[in-house]
């Protein structure tokens, strides 16, 4: 879990530091834990992973469900995932050598543009990644807000889907702060503009084997990392969920916001099929009592509604 | 932050864990027309959003109105509940409070089970064959119902907000079993309330297809002299616009810490 990275300030590091070792005692031995070479017989780096898994996905075949649709009912992990930045963390980042709160080295999992970097316009681009989000907000997550896509598929443990009989819907359970997302597959339009909803609207269809998801209206309160890489209420997020064997899931999502991209960009990542007996999604409380948001309004970090970008995208929005 | 609540000691979760976790014979409630939507395997088919009409979530006995409250008759049966001596007193302090106090009103807490069946927000039912996942409006409070022949979670263990539920099927009535649940939650606005040793037992039985008979069983040795019920209809919400949309309850309380700019 990763909530309560921000910036740079000892006291709060070390309220994150006791906190982050205090709720995930599991984090040694998951970084001990061997890493996998392949997910579903491709290989377990991003680009390749995303090439390949578009071409088995040709020739898997999915069981199916009574309605029809592809069987893709289970408990689910991501994997080559990084909950601190989408672009990933480079070594060569000096922050990963900050003594008070070292940033996290990881993979990105932008697939396209090919620079792997968030086209931001240039204004933007000083909001989020390691911007005015990051220096001066507190991560939306942080004060138990609910996840927009794709955060949301991406930083819970692990989450559950069900597809109940008649084929209407699709429903995504998340362990993480005990959020579900409803996707509806009968064909529905979006509601109105002016209903902004913190996870969006959620519409689906089936293309071939492909769930296909579109998400809109979107109320521009979330982040998509804890860096504070963001989209507004424009966002449009695309999901596209597809079985590449029995096991495996290549996930794919087109984010597009043209008051602050330059154009439309993917990222891309294996989902894996947990079959551990017994397995459960428990309950997460998040605001039954919270208490560290008076700590980080002591340090000067603002709960986050979007208005860097507001005050600058121009007015009326 | 606390993500999970802990609640209480490792002795009281035993305690909740040895209570008997099977539901007391209820009527029948098998109305098997075929007009009842079923699932591929038979069985009745909940799916869909649904909804309580009623004023329980303001108080669950019989009242006249207040000011932001609307009057309505009781949904317990036979009005009472039996409270033991103390239970009734904490129960008139509760209601003399309410406003600062209660856990969903005034903190936005999860409000627990059964209270958030009846609160004034819809909320889905999303049926697969071992496992029924309740979606409710407020505050993204979910939870599952276990139909899978799975035990409770055993012994010593953190309470939760939503509890710990296994379900089972009556014929075409769903009977859901649920135990560790915190002592934080109320039943109502007016002040009801509950132990950590609470017992609740839910039926779901479709009356027709837009309609379910919803009614509970609450147990609790600490605080009531024997088990009661409540009872009422649960409607499909049937506006073709109709899904469950967002009430971040804690969002508004933040809001008036730090106002929006």
């Amino acid at each position: 879990m990763r909530k309560h990275v921000l910036g740079s300030t000892m006291a709060l590091a070390v309220v994150w530091a006791v906190w982050s070792l205090a709720s995930n005692p599991a984090a040694g031995q998951e970084a001990a834990r061997a890493k996998p070479t392949s997910f579903g017989g491709c290989p377990a780096e991003t680009l390749a992973f995303h090439a390949c898994a578009q071409e088995k996905a040709k020739t898997f075949t999915p069981p199916r469900t009574p309605a029809g649709t592809p069987d893709m009912q289970g408990y689910w992990r991501d994997q080559l995932t990084h909950g601190f930045s989408v672009e990933g963390v480079d070594e060569s980042e000096p922050e990963t050598r900050n003594a008070v709160q070292p940033w996290p080295v990881g993979p990105g999992m932008i697939v396209d543009p090919p620079d792997r970097k968030i086209p931001y316009q240039p204004w933007a681009a000083k909001i989020g990644r390691k911007g005015v989000n990051y220096e001066k907000h507190i991560d939306p997550t942080s004060s138990c807000r609910p996840y927009s896509p794709p955060r949301d598929v991406q930083v819970s443990p692990f989450h559950q889907l069900l597809q109940p009989p008649g084929g209407e819907s699709v429903v995504w359970l998340m362990e993480e702060v005990h959020s579900f997302r409803v996707i509806h597959t009968d064909g529905r339009p979006h509601v109105g503009k002016d209903i902004k909803l913190w996870k969006g609207d959620a519409v689906g269809r089936w293309e071939g084997n492909t769930l296909v998801t579109d998400v809109t209206n979107f109320n521009g309160y979330t982040w998509l990392d804890d860096l504070g890489n963001f989209y507004t209420d424009a966002g449009h997020v695309v999901d596209r969920w597809t079985m590449i064997d029995p096991d495996t899931m290549h996930y794919e999502v087109t984010i597009e916001d043209p008051t602050v991209y330059t154009r439309p960009w993917k990222m891309a990542w294996p989902i894996t099929r947990d079959t551990a007996p017994g397995l459960e999604i428990i309950e997460e409380a998040c605001w039954e009592g919270e208490s560290d948001l008076v700590h980080f309004r002591s340090q000067g970090y603002t709960t986050y509604f979007g208005q860097t970008w507001r005050s600058q995208r121009g007015s009326g929005r | 932050m606390t993500h999970r609540f802990i609640g209480w000691p490792i002795a009281a979760a035993a305690v909740v864990a040895a209570l008997s976790c099977q539901a007391p014979p209820g009527p029948a409630q098998t109305d098997t027309q075929s007009s009842l939507p079923r699932t591929p395997e038979g069985g009745p088919d909940l799916t869909g959003i649904w909804q309580a009409v009623n004023t329980a979530e303001w108080d669950l006995q019989d009242h006249v109105a207040q000011k932001g409250v609307p009057a309505g008759p009781g949904v317990v049966e036979g009005n009472d509940i039996p409270y033991q001596p103390w239970a009734l007193a904490k129960k008139q302090e509760n209601f003399k409070n309410r406003l600062t106090a209660d856990p969903v009103e005034a903190k936005c807490f999860l409000p627990g089970v059964p209270r958030v069946t009846y609160m004034p927000y819809p909320f889905q039912i999303v049926q697969s064959p071992k496992h029924i996942a309740m979606l409710y409006e407020y505050s993204e409070a979910n939870r599952t119902i276990y139909t899978d022949g799975s035990p409770h979670l055993p012994g010593a263990i953190d309470s939760f907000w939503m509890g710990d539920s296994r379900g089972r099927w009556e014929g075409d009535t769903l009977v859901v079993d649920t135990i560790h649940l915190s002592d934080q939650t109320w039943l109502d606005r007016a002040g009801n309330f509950h132990s950590e040793a609470l017992h609740v037992v839910e039926r779901y039985s479709l009356t027709g297809p837009d309609h379910i008979n919803y009614e509970v069983t609450l147990e609790d040795p600490k605080v009531f002299t024997r088990p009661w019920k409540m009872s009422m209809p649960l409607y499909r919400r049937k506006e073709p616009s109709v899904r469950i949309l967002e009430y971040p309850c804690f969002r508004f309380l933040q809001e008036e810490l730090q106002p929006r700019k």
